[in-house]
């Protein structure tokens, strides 16, 4: 199958395919930089979507859980063992994903004999300031794209995710409000789960939030609070709805 | 190390997969006179554990340092007070704190408190050559909170060691490092016959306690030093209760110690 190199494309074709239907299904997860620190945001069933990786870093994503949890131990394997050599200030999120995680997510995605990992994600690093931060968009070839301010969303369909973050970037912009920004993540989350475009005909404010209210009553919504004022050296807190009032 | 079993959650394992051994020190027959650091205590008072320890370190008659911190916060719901070789102390206190946040992230849930007082008795007693050769004698006190989902208690505990790893459960207090005599001794009788007792006393009170403890164990031993707000000579004071890990400041001490 693998002999000829139009054969070995048409494998890896077939692959991205085959990994895209897959984790169609999958529900979106967000990551926001404010200057107070990042929110991860996702809906799920508790410690299933937002995670905390390190002490200033944090993971969301979507697709399969057991790659989800393969690749969450590998990044926290990793962290910890570069702290504990070297210091907690230089586990760095480039790093992580550049020499650690990404090119092994590639080479995994080309090995057409392997399965490959059904995973979307989003990784953040607290910076000492808002403009220091880093969000990583890393998909389950092993490319990445990195932002250090504003929304990154992370959605099954590229086309819906690149709506989705534009129109959460006009909102969220200026914001410092966690909570407020929780609350347009969300309505962005149910505008997503239900097939409602980001464009004039988005429903209303009240819509999109009587929606996901309902939409998470029998799910748990998953923040991750990656507070820059921290006191100590884990940065990282778990929220919930009523702790943020919403 | 490598004889470790690859246990899921924990760090010493991860570190013997990357072939990485913490506190492997040897000695030499012409070692140079050990730094020691001096005396910590945790007492039981009303609102938790406060576990205070002065800042001097010394190296046989000389004064090394007055800014040691012995009591270190370990995570959250973990301090750990160290008497001893600050050079194996302070690893001890690293491999801790990688340790316990390692599970914590990795296993998505807090290592119970037993298991985290036996990891203290296990460094410990990997230590066993060093403290038989009279080199890297660590003796720590530890409290914490027990963290574990489906606990049944909410109430910090404090636990002493021996230098070889034997962990004892302390119900009121403990002391540790060369002023610790003194100390235990007035804690000792505080606690029987005192007005209030230690356990009895607000944070107020108990801090101002903790701070005269040390000036008192300083007036008897010269490795231990003494606390004076008004010389910029103060203790590391920690507060553990139901909420977790709380530092006392300097301003805060000083607040108590004129009371």
């Amino acid at each position: 199958m693998i002999e000829e190199p139009y054969r070995w494309l048409e494998a890896v074709a077939n692959r991205r395919e085959y990994v895209q239907d897959q984790i169609k299904s999958g529900t979106p997860v967000f990551a926001v930089s404010l200057s107070a620190g990042i929110a991860l945001i996702g809906v799920g069933s508790g410690d299933s979507k937002v995670f905390e990786l390190f002490d200033r870093h944090a993971l969301a994503g979507l697709g399969h859980p057991a790659d989800l949890e393969k690749i969450r131990q590998a990044l926290i394997d990793a962290a910890h063992t570069e702290a504990f050599t070297r210091a907690p200030e230089d586990v760095s999120l480039r790093r992580l994903v550049g020499f650690g995680v990404s090119p092994q997510l590639k080479n995994n995605f080309e090995q057409i004999f392997n399965a490959p990992y059904l995973v979307e994600l989003v990784l953040a690093e607290l910076g000492a300031n808002a403009g220091e931060d880093s969000l990583v968009r890393l998909h389950y070839d092993g490319s990445y794209q990195i932002y250090n301010s504003g929304v990154v969303a992370v959605v099954p369909a590229s086309e819906s995710e690149a709506e989705a973050q534009r129109w959460l970037n006009e909102q969220v912009s200026g914001s410092t409000d966690v909570r407020s920004v929780v609350d347009l993540s969300l309505q962005a989350w149910w505008c997503l789960s239900q097939g409602h475009a980001f464009d004039d005909a988005i429903p209303s404010q009240e819509e999109r939030q009587a929606g996901w209210r309902s939409l998470t009553e029998q799910r748990t919504v998953e923040i991750g609070w990656l507070a820059r004022d921290s006191q100590r050296h884990a940065c990282y807190a778990g929220l919930t709805l009523s702790d943020l009032g919403l | 190390m490598s004889e470790l079993p690859n246990i899921p959650g924990d760090f010493l394992s991860l570190l013997a997969n990357q072939r990485l051994t913490p506190l492997k020190l040897e000695s030499l027959e012409s070692a140079p006179v050990e730094t020691q650091a001096t005396t910590v205590f945790a007492l039981q008072f009303d609102g938790g554990v406060l576990m205070a320890g002065d800042r001097r370190a010394t190296a046989g008659n000389n004064i090394v340092t007055e800014t040691v911190d012995k009591v270190l916060e370990v995570d959250a719901i973990s301090l750990l007070g160290i008497a001893g070789v600050p050079a194996t102390a302070f690893e001890m206190a690293r491999v801790l704190q990688s340790s316990f946040e390692y599970y914590r992230r990795s296993q998505l849930q807090q290592l119970s408190l037993s298991a985290k007082v036996r990891s203290l008795a296990r460094l410990l007693r990997e230590n066993m050559p060093m403290t038989m050769q009279g080199v890297g004698v660590v003796t720590p006190i530890f409290a914490g909170l027990e963290g574990a989902r489906g606990a049944r208690s909410s109430q910090p505990q404090i636990y002493f060691y021996d230098p070889l790893g034997a962990q004892f459960h302390a119900v009121s207090y403990a002391a540790s490092g060369s002023g610790s005599n003194t100390i235990r001794s007035i804690l000792s009788y505080q606690q029987r016959f005192g007005n209030p007792r230690p356990d009895t006393m607000e944070m107020k009170r108990a801090v101002q306690f903790a701070l005269r403890l040390l000036n008192i164990a300083a007036e008897f031993d010269s490795a231990t030093g003494g606390v004076n707000p008004e010389t910029n000579h103060h203790a590391t004071i920690k507060i553990l209760d139901e909420n977790g890990v709380k530092s006392v400041t300097p301003e805060q001490q000083a607040e108590c110690y004129n009371l």
